[in-house]
Order: C-alpha cells, then sequence, then structure tokens
C-alpha cells in the first residue's frame, strides 16, 4: 500500500522536477535536486508552489535542510499528505 | 574538499559577470556632500540608492544633537543593552517610540537586521508557526531558521494563498504569527494590509509589520502602512530601522503587548551585542521629533515619487506596481541590468543594482529610492538620462 503512494506521488513529482529543473537528467529515487538537476534557491520555491497547489498542501520550509533527493521529496510529501 | 572550495564558485561568478573596473557590489562613496551627492569613482554623483527617504543624515538639527552627545557621553557604550550598554538616551528613547506608535512597550537594538533576528526568534518557537511573505526581507527568513518554529510562506501578497495557509493550520493558527512588510525593499511595493489584517483577527493569529521602508513614508504621522491603512489596533508587534527615514543606524520593536519588555531577557541580539552609540541615539531622537514635527517633509517625498514614477513610466520603463520612495526598474537579463549600471553611473548617477536572489521572481533591477532632499532638478536630470539611454539598455547584451 504504502509503495503505491510512493509510486504515485513520485510520478507526480518526476513531472514536475522535470518541468522546473535547469539540467535534464533521468529522475530516480537517488537524484540529487541541486547537483543533479541544477536547482537553485529560486527555481525550487517556483517548483514548491506546484507542489503546494497539486497536492494541496503546505510544504514548511524546515523541511528544505532535509531535501536533497527525490526519495527524500517523494517521502516528505507523503508524510505531509498523511501517507506513511 | 577544503573548507574555501565552496567559495570558488563565487570568485568565478564575480570574475564572468563583473566588469572590469567598479564592482557594482562593492562601492565605495568616497567622498559625501549631502545627503543626494557624493563622489564615487572620482566623479561627483547624484545619489539615487540610498533610502535616505527624508533627507535627514545631513539634517541641521540631528547634527547638532548627534554633536552634543558626542562631546558629552563619548563615542560607544562598549557594552550590551543588558549589560552597561544603556544609557538614559536609550531609555528616553525607547519611551519616545513607544509614544509615537501609541504603544506600551518599546525595545531598541543596535540594527534593523538584529531586530528582526531578536523579536522573531524570541516571540516564536518550537510549536509556533510563523507565516510570512515570500518576499520578505532576508532577516526574516534568517529569524525565522533561528526561532525553531514550524516556518510557512506564502506568495508575494497574494491573500488567497495566505488564507489557504492560515486555514489549514486549523487550531494551530492561534499560534501563528504572520509577518509581512509595509513596503518592499525592492520593488516598493505595498503589503495588502487592511486584508492581511481581517484575515489575523479571522483565524485568531498575530500579526507582525515590518516598517522598515514606510516609517516616515507613509500615514499621516509618519507611523508607516498601519496607520495609513487605518489597522493599527490589529498589529501586535511594528519593528523598524533608524537607517532609513531617520537617517542613523539601529532598530526598534514596538509593541500594544506589555510582555514584550521581557524580551530584553531573550533576545540574543540584545544581549549580546554593543548597543548603539549614544551620538547615534541622540541623532534619531532627533530626527523622531522631525517627523512628527514636518509633515512637508512627507508632501515633498511624494511630490518627488510622483516625478520620478511618472516620468520613468512615461520614458516606457518597466516599474514596480506602485509608486513609492522605492522605484524599481525591470530590465529583462543580468548583462543588460549590469549594462544600465554602468552607464547610468558613468552620467554621474547612482542607483541600486539588484540580482536574483536579493531580487524576487528571478528579476533583475535598477533599484533608485527618491529622497525628500531631491531637487526637481536633480529628478529631471535622473529622467533625462534614463530616457537617453534606454536604447542602449535594450539593444546591449
Amino acid at each position: 500500500m504504502a509503495t503505491s503512494q510512493y509510486d504515485t506521488i513520485f510520478q507526480q513529482i518526476e513531472v514536475l522536477l522535470q518541468e522546473h529543473a535547469q539540467l535534464q537528467v533521468p529522475i530516480q529515487d537517488d537524484t540529487d535536486l541541486i547537483n543533479d538537476l541544477g536547482f537553485d534557491s529560486l527555481k525550487l520555491m517556483e517548483m514548491l508552489e506546484d507542489v503546494e497547489d497539486i497536492f494541496d498542501i503546505t510544504y514548511p520550509l524546515n523541511d528544505l535542510a532535509n531535501l536533497h533527493t527525490v526519495k527524500d521529496f517523494v517521502l516528505q510529501i507523503q508524510q505531509i499528505t498523511g501517507g506513511e | 574538499m577544503g573548507l574555501l572550495d565552496k567559495l570558488v564558485t563565487i570568485a568565478t561568478t564575480r570574475e564572468t559577470l563583473l566588469p572590469e573596473g567598479i564592482d557594482p557590489f562593492n562601492v565605495v562613496i568616497e567622498e559625501i556632500y549631502s545627503s543626494t551627492e557624493g563622489q564615487i569613482d572620482g566623479q561627483r554623483v547624484i545619489l539615487a540608492g540610498t533610502n535616505n527617504y527624508l533627507g535627514l543624515t545631513f539634517h541641521p538639527s540631528c547634527i547638532e544633537a548627534a554633536r552634543k552627545t558626542l562631546l558629552e557621553e563619548g563615542t560607544g557604550t562598549t557594552g550590551s543593552r543588558m549589560a552597561n550598554g544603556t544609557f538614559s538616551g536609550h531609555s528616553a528613547l525607547e519611551k519616545e517610540l513607544a509614544l509615537f506608535y501609541g504603544c506600551q512597550s518599546a525595545i531598541v537594538f543596535s540594527t534593523g537586521f538584529v531586530t528582526n533576528l531578536g523579536a522573531i526568534s524570541s516571540l516564536a518557537g518550537p510549536g509556533d508557526v510563523i507565516v510570512l511573505d515570500a518576499d520578505s526581507h532576508a532577516s526574516i527568513y534568517d529569524a525565522c531558521r533561528m526561532s525553531g518554529a514550524e516556518m510557512i510562506r506564502f506568495r508575494h501578497n497574494n491573500m488567497v494563498d495566505l488564507e489557504k495557509k492560515l486555514r489549514r493550520l486549523g487550531e494551530k493558527s492561534t499560534n501563528a504569527l504572520i509577518i509581512v512588510e509595509g513596503i518592499y525593499s525592492m520593488l516598493g511595493d505595498c503589503a495588502p494590509l487592511a486584508e492581511i489584517a481581517a484575515l489575523k483577527k479571522k483565524y485568531g493569529a498575530w500579526l507582525m509589520v515590518d516598517e522598515a521602508h514606510s516609517m516616515g513614508v507613509l500615514g499621516k504621522h509618519g507611523r508607516g502602512l498601519a496607520e495609513a491603512v487605518g489597522v493599527e489596533q490589529d498589529v501586535d508587534f511594528t519593528v523598524g530601522t533608524f537607517s532609513k527615514s531617520l537617517g542613523a543606524v539601529g532598530g526598534y520593536c514596538v509593541s500594544t503587548h506589555p510582555e514584550l519588555d521581557l524580551l530584553r531577557y531573550t533576545c540574543r541580539s540584545y544581549v549580546f551585542t554593543a548597543s548603539p552609540s549614544p551620538s547615534t541615539i541622540s541623532s534619531v531622537r532627533e530626527a523622531l521629533r522631525v517627523v512628527s514635527s514636518q509633515p512637508q517633509l512627507r508632501t515633498k517625498l511624494w511630490e518627488n515619487v510622483e516625478q520620478l514614477y511618472r516620468g520613468l513610466e512615461q520614458s516606457g520603463f518597466e516599474l514596480g506596481p506602485d509608486p513609492s520612495p522605492i522605484v524599481a526598474i525591470r530590465l529583462p537579463t543580468k548583462e543588460k541590468a549590469l549594462f544600465a549600471w554602468k552607464a547610468i553611473l558613468e552620467k554621474g548617477i547612482y542607483v541600486n543594482l539588484v540580482f536574483p536572489p536579493a531580487a524576487p521572481a528571478g528579476l533583475f533591477l535598477l533599484r533608485c529610492s527618491i529622497s525628500a532632499a531631491h531637487t526637481p532638478e536633480q529628478i529631471s536630470y535622473i529622467l533625462k538620462t534614463f530616457a537617453e539611454l534606454k536604447p542602449m539598455m535594450t539593444a546591449a547584451t
């Protein structure tokens, strides 16, 4: 069940990341948002606004400190949306 | 990886982006002639990027007050407010600020930046929530991080987004501190404060307004945006600075809540830093009297704002959304903004060059700030120069 929810969020995030990333590389669990996708703080904020809209959530900026990889991001959104 | 390796990226960026000659981010004002003129790079220039909104840095009575105190009390306090750094002038200024705002409590800090660091990080903590506008000043972001509170950002001046974020908090909204600015420092636009105050009341939250750029500028008595839109009673905490309209350096927080006074024991930026020099405090006290007693300065400021904003608008520049003492000209690329900044300086006008992330929304800005002390002739020269250079700004790559 949890894996399925993870995959659903991953697919949505994958689309968003490809739309906002400065560098186009295949999106995988261990893809790093800054080093691999070229996100800077401004681009990250723009992408987070889209994430908040799509998932109807509030993303606390405190979580940015622990956001490095795509997997981190998906798990954070899963937690905010109430999943495990 | 060595300690300094991370700085290589900055060095590379500086080499590729900055022109030979003067560095726009390390400008030295070699001589200062008045609140609107100085010398930069060997040339006499009009200062149109200084935040000196009322031109009080050279006000005779402010200078005299500072001079007198300098002679009587020396050059510095050599201590923090909590220890030996509170002189009678510091206490008197706090009483005068409280009176000016009609508040019970006021605390004076050493700069506007550390006011925000101290006040915000002491008021909010773990278990609380801070809801801040996306375009908030760096000091507000840093303070929020220091506080340990949950930190939520709403889109700049977007009331739908703010309400959505407050609604999602549920019962936690009563522990939420909304933080906005009277006038935003980069684009010069105002917060929709009446709507924000209404949302604050609806959700039982708390409201802090940073009036750094609006104190002395807005409101019948110069108290800022909250006074101008008639919501002072809904603002829990007002923070501000002495380094703009008041022409000195330092900061303050005022509140209708008497508990503010307890922050003196918890604010690290109050307890652990040297207090403002006594002469600075005296010039600020005098400047506050000038702000209160000379509303004609605000009238003159807004006449100058209209002249500059409308003139640049007529020349076809893309500006910030509202006329204000901060007039931001948007340019399409970093290279064009840099070219324009240099060209304007060579013509004898200093303005601020602002790149992201200091500028919001990825904008490249020439940020002008206008003063009541600017003459119509100086503003006409600024307008003429910008109009002449506009085609070159567009053509430069």
